[in-house]
């Protein structure tokens, strides 16, 4: 009956590691430019065609292409930023809300047109290979996409501690007024973090290819877990959004052990209604870092 | 307007033109009863299908199981579905803006899955049809129609006179506050939890008697179309795209989305470009956004009195100068 945990756990906590990045993406968007983005889930999905077609088309290995979906991701959000996310700053929830829900319809279906609804997988020489840990089996690709993940969350803190841009980005998300005043660029700050935010996004939709069909609305699923993810995590807070990733990964795994295959949803509203009721502020507090 | 309205199906008796129309009437009254909670009172759901779903099964269940007609199984759809607005409120409106959105479209998530899943109680995901029970005006079925479409438009009247009632009236007033400052709202003492409670029963009460409606005219019914994703996009997309918080800017756009997409449905067929329908509207979201935030209304109206203004004969030297931009002379 342990072990039974044990897998579960273990599991839960390595899926959790792409809900982290998720996360993370959608979190340090909502602290910096205070959009909430509703396509996060989309540019997921485009990171794994990414990888997809490079597998198929150049046989390269989907956490290689790493390297190609990160920096186009980035520069998608650098145009995001740019030319929609610029032009509905100032206006308030509504025009910000739909701009980026209707995004996420434009981009699903896009991919839905290019792409067919088909599953597409890839597999790579470890798409089925397992690590034994005693009695626990770990699949290698997800732990593979655990490990990076997670380094790439350590790597998006220490930029955020320690480079300027990242304090500069820090600053204007704890007070956007006060950090002009102290001479940083709005717009070059916002389109850095939505840059980031894209990149880790495409970053999780490549380490998903390994083990993960991609087909065009992949991203609805992910993207509603990071959402309660980034609010019981506090909004903002990037170390929070991590846990909280790893805390739903560990949920959704555990819920389908024990109560039922389908129970994704479920194990996700309750666990937004539970933070609503008794930690409203998330882990950490309100404290948006 | 009204009265061609109201004539409409004299002249016209193309079936596909009436069902058209009605879709156009069917979608602005559930756009209209959207705006009260989402153009007023700006709290906006994305999941109002779970209304609409509520009050077309409730009128199913009633009618199928119970001989009750329809007409009665409107009413009290509409008043379990303004019941559910309550816990769901209670629950969603803890939440603000984005979040309060993202809760929506998981409560209407829910109830699908819950009436897929439960399928003793109401047919899973097989659905059901009602009895075709031939011309029975009192059981809401009708030969011809027309008859749907004046109920079609009557539903929109109704629609209309509450949003407009509303408008005028104190809570309208309190709506707007809470609308667009929710905390000074607060701070001059506007009931804000009670306020949004209140208009939440009303917008869910009409979406679920649309739902009856619905179900009515197409004489099917099943979870993935009844709470179906689409019907939440709509009644927020036609709102947004008329314009929000206004009287009659559902019914705009309405009029300018649903007969595209009907006639682009009809054109394409569906079966190779199932994704065409929405990345069009997404499109016309993401541009309306940018360009007219609130809505097409606003440039409608400034295009009718354009129009207006340019086709009057030109008037005094001071009536000209009081036209745009004319610089002040004499």
């Amino acid at each position: 009956m342990t072990t039974v945990v044990a897998q579960a756990v273990v599991n839960g906590l390595l899926i959790g590691g792409i809900y982290a990045l998720v996360s993370v993406g959608v979190t340090l968007i909502f602290g910096v430019v205070k959009i909430v983005n509703f396509a996060q889930g989309e540019f997921v999905m485009i990171g794994m065609y990414i990888s997809y077609w490079l597998a198929t088309l150049i046989r390269l290995d989907p956490v290689v292409s790493l390297v190609v979906s990160m920096p186009a991701l980035f520069v998608a959000g650098l145009l995001l930023q740019k030319f929609l996310l610029r032009r509905v700053l100032g206006l308030g929830d509504m025009p910000q809300i739909f701009l980026t829900f209707a995004l996420s319809l434009l981009l699903m279906n896009a991919a839905l047109l290019l792409f067919t609804a088909n599953y597409r997988t890839i597999q790579t020489a470890y798409t089925f290979s397992a690590l034994r840990l005693g009695p626990l089996y770990l699949s290698v690709p997800r732990v593979i996409a655990f490990a990076l993940a997670m380094l790439l969350g350590a790597a998006l803190e220490v930029f955020l501690r320690a480079t300027d841009l990242g304090k500069a980005m820090r600053a204007a998300a704890q007070n956007r007024e006060v950090a002009m005043l102290m001479g940083v660029n709005p717009d070059r700050v916002f389109g850095v973090a939505v840059g980031l935010a894209l990149a880790l996004a495409g970053a999780a939709g490549s380490l998903l290819m390994p083990f993960y069909p991609a087909y065009p609305t992949v991203g609805q699923q992910f993207v509603l877990f990071a959402f309660v993810a980034v609010v019981l995590g506090t909004l903002g807070n990037v170390r929070g959004a991590l846990i909280a990733g790893l805390m739903m990964g560990l949920a959704e795994s555990l819920g389908v052990q024990f109560v039922g295959a389908d129970s994704g949803l479920i194990v996700v509203f309750a666990l937004l209604l539970v933070t609503l009721a008794v930690r409203p502020g998330g882990l950490y507090g309100g404290e948006t870092r | 307007m009204a009265l061609a309205a109201i004539g409409l199906p004299l002249v016209v008796t193309n079936a596909f033109a009436l069902d058209i129309c009605i879709r156009v009437f069917q979608f602005a009254f559930i756009g209209v009863a959207w705006n009260l909670l989402g153009g007023y009172a700006q709290q906006l759901s994305l999941g109002h299908a779970a209304y609409f779903g509520l009050g077309a099964y409730t009128s199913t269940l009633l009618l199928i199981r119970a001989g009750v007609s329809p007409w009665i199984g409107m009413i009290a759809g509409g008043i379990v579905a303004a019941l559910a607005s309550l816990p769901i409120g209670a629950l969603c409106f803890r939440l603000s803006g984005p979040y309060f959105a993202i809760a929506t479209i998981g409560t209407a998530q829910t109830l699908m899955l819950l009436f897929l899943k439960f399928r003793d109680f109401a047919w899973g995901a097989v659905g059901t049809t009602i009895p075709n029970l031939g011309n029975s005006p009192l059981m809401m079925q009708f030969a011809s129609k027309a008859t749907y479409y004046y109920l079609a438009l009557g539903l929109l009247a109704v629609g209309l006179a509450i949003t407009y009632w509303v408008g005028r009236s104190w809570l309208g007033y309190y709506l707007v506050a809470v609308g667009e400052d929710q905390r000074a709202a607060e701070a001059v003492g506007v009931n804000v939890p009670r306020i949004k409670r209140d208009i939440y029963l009303v917008s869910a009460f009409l979406t679920g008697l649309a739902g009856t409606f619905y179900v009515q005219y197409i004489y099917f019914i099943d979870p993935n179309t009844a709470f179906s994703f689409n019907v939440s996009v709509e009644a927020a997309l036609v709102s947004i795209v008329g314009g929000i918080g206004t009287l009659w800017g559902p019914v705009l756009g309405s009029a300018l989305l649903e007969p595209a997409s009907a006639l682009l449905q009809s054109w394409l067929g569906g079966g190779a470009h199932a994704g065409v329908q929405l990345a069009l509207y997404s499109v016309t979201l993401i541009v309306v956004i940018l360009w007219r935030p609130t809505g097409l209304l606003g440039a409608v109206t400034e295009a009718y009195v354009w129009i207006v203004r340019s086709t009057r004969p030109p008037a005094s030297g001071a009536g000209r100068a009081i036209r745009k931009g004319a610089p002040l002379d004499g």
